[in-house]
């Protein structure tokens, strides 16, 4: 199949309102208002739970059952105010990201512990689409019945 | 499509669902069409940022996993075709996919773990994909790219699918997405090439239907 004519048929709009940050995570587009100044992405710490799941808590920051204990080189002072370190986290978890610094956008691939169990007892993955009747899907809604995923496309 | 929802009404049963994930970044322009023309009762998604090949470590279509009531795998990444297909005429005649896969996925539907396409867990994680740091960050650098398609943005959408390509090049789904939005299309010269020089270097074009 050929569909040049749909290869880049958008035209130019901004990605975010000026002053914003861009996070990409498992087809979530979430916008920052704020970040910290200067190189990598310092986010405020109330926005870690918007942006990857993860709760901050006194035991460290925690998805489901998994808590990642946290020490202070996570929190940064910068402007009088605190954030929090995302790519430091990002790193620690060895969660693979790409970034484009110029337009503040930052695309994360998975965490690699929430992939953990499918590798190792066969638990099929979590994810989170939208159907074409504008419903969030997710794997786990479907248990209790058994479910065939299949991936096809028009090319 | 059709053969899908003929399947999803054979089994008729209400513990049993089809989730058709559509890997086109052509969005619901180009799978819209095809899968209206199936009438599905099923779950349709048109996954334009291939979230859900990412989530198993798919990278061809059709591939598909069977996830059982407790949400364990109990088979994955084979070239799924409902039906065998043929298609071209004399010496050009080719065929791919089998008529063995909907009688196996029917087998499951009804016997369920008893079913003898169901596979131990040590099998399924055998056949799941190990993907390399780079492979991984091939995901993140595809979704940017759509990002800045959808803005408009074409040279940067084009580098990052560029970059996305070379941090996985086994990814048939990244090359093939691209073809397809060109004018030579996914299935001429330069896709030939590759599916051959895949098969060269002894890489699954798609893994083997393990059916008895």
């Amino acid at each position: 199949m050929a569909y040049p004519e749909l290869r880049h048929p958008f035209d130019e709009t901004p990605i975010h309102a000026e002053g914003q940050t861009t996070v990409l995570y498992q087809g979530n587009t979430i916008r920052l208002d704020e970040t910290g100044s200067g190189d990598g992405l310092l986010i405020r710490p109330e926005d870690l739970s918007r942006v990857n799941g993860f709760e901050l808590k006194p035991e460290g920051a925690c998805y489901e059952a998994m808590c990642i204990p946290l020490n202070d080189r996570f929190f940064v002072e910068r402007d009088g105010r605190q954030w929090f370190d995302l790519i430091a986290f990002a790193d620690l978890l060895e969660q693979p990201y790409v970034a484009d610094e110029e337009d503040r956008v930052w695309s994360f691939g998975e965490i690699p512990a929430k992939r953990e169990s499918m590798m190792v007892d066969a638990m099929a993955p979590d994810f989170e689409v939208t159907d074409r009747q504008g419903n969030v899907v997710r794997m786990s809604d479907f248990r209790g019945r058994k479910a065939l995923i299949v991936t096809w496309s028009s090319w | 499509m059709p053969v899908w929802q003929r399947i999803l009404e054979d089994i008729s049963d209400p513990n049993f669902v089809i989730i058709s994930a559509a890997e086109d970044t052509g969005g619901e322009a180009v799978a819209g069409p095809i899968f209206d023309a199936a009438n599905p009762t099923y779950v349709q998604v048109v996954d334009e940022n291939h979230i859900i090949s990412s989530a198993f470590h798919f990278v061809n279509v059709p591939s598909a996993a069977w996830v059982n009531e407790e949400g364990r795998i109990v088979r994955i990444d084979e070239g799924t075709y409902a039906k065998l297909h043929e298609i071209g005429d004399g010496d050009q005649k080719f065929q791919f996919g089998t008529d063995a896969y909907a009688p196996a996925v029917k087998d499951w539907a009804a016997k369920g773990a008893a079913s003898e396409y169901v596979q131990p867990p040590d099998a399924v994680t055998g056949n799941i994909r190990e993907l390399s740091a780079d492979q991984k960050r091939a995901d993140a650098a595809f979704v940017l790219g759509n990002l800045f398609r959808q803005h408009g943005r074409k040279e940067k959408a084009e580098r990052y699918w560029n970059l996305a390509r070379s941090l996985n090049p086994d990814s048939i789904n990244f090359f093939r997405q691209n073809l397809t939005l060109s004018e030579e299309g996914s299935a001429g010269e330069t896709f030939l090439k590759l599916r051959d020089e895949y098969v060269r270097q002894g890489k699954d074009y798609y893994r083997p239907l393990d059916l008895k």
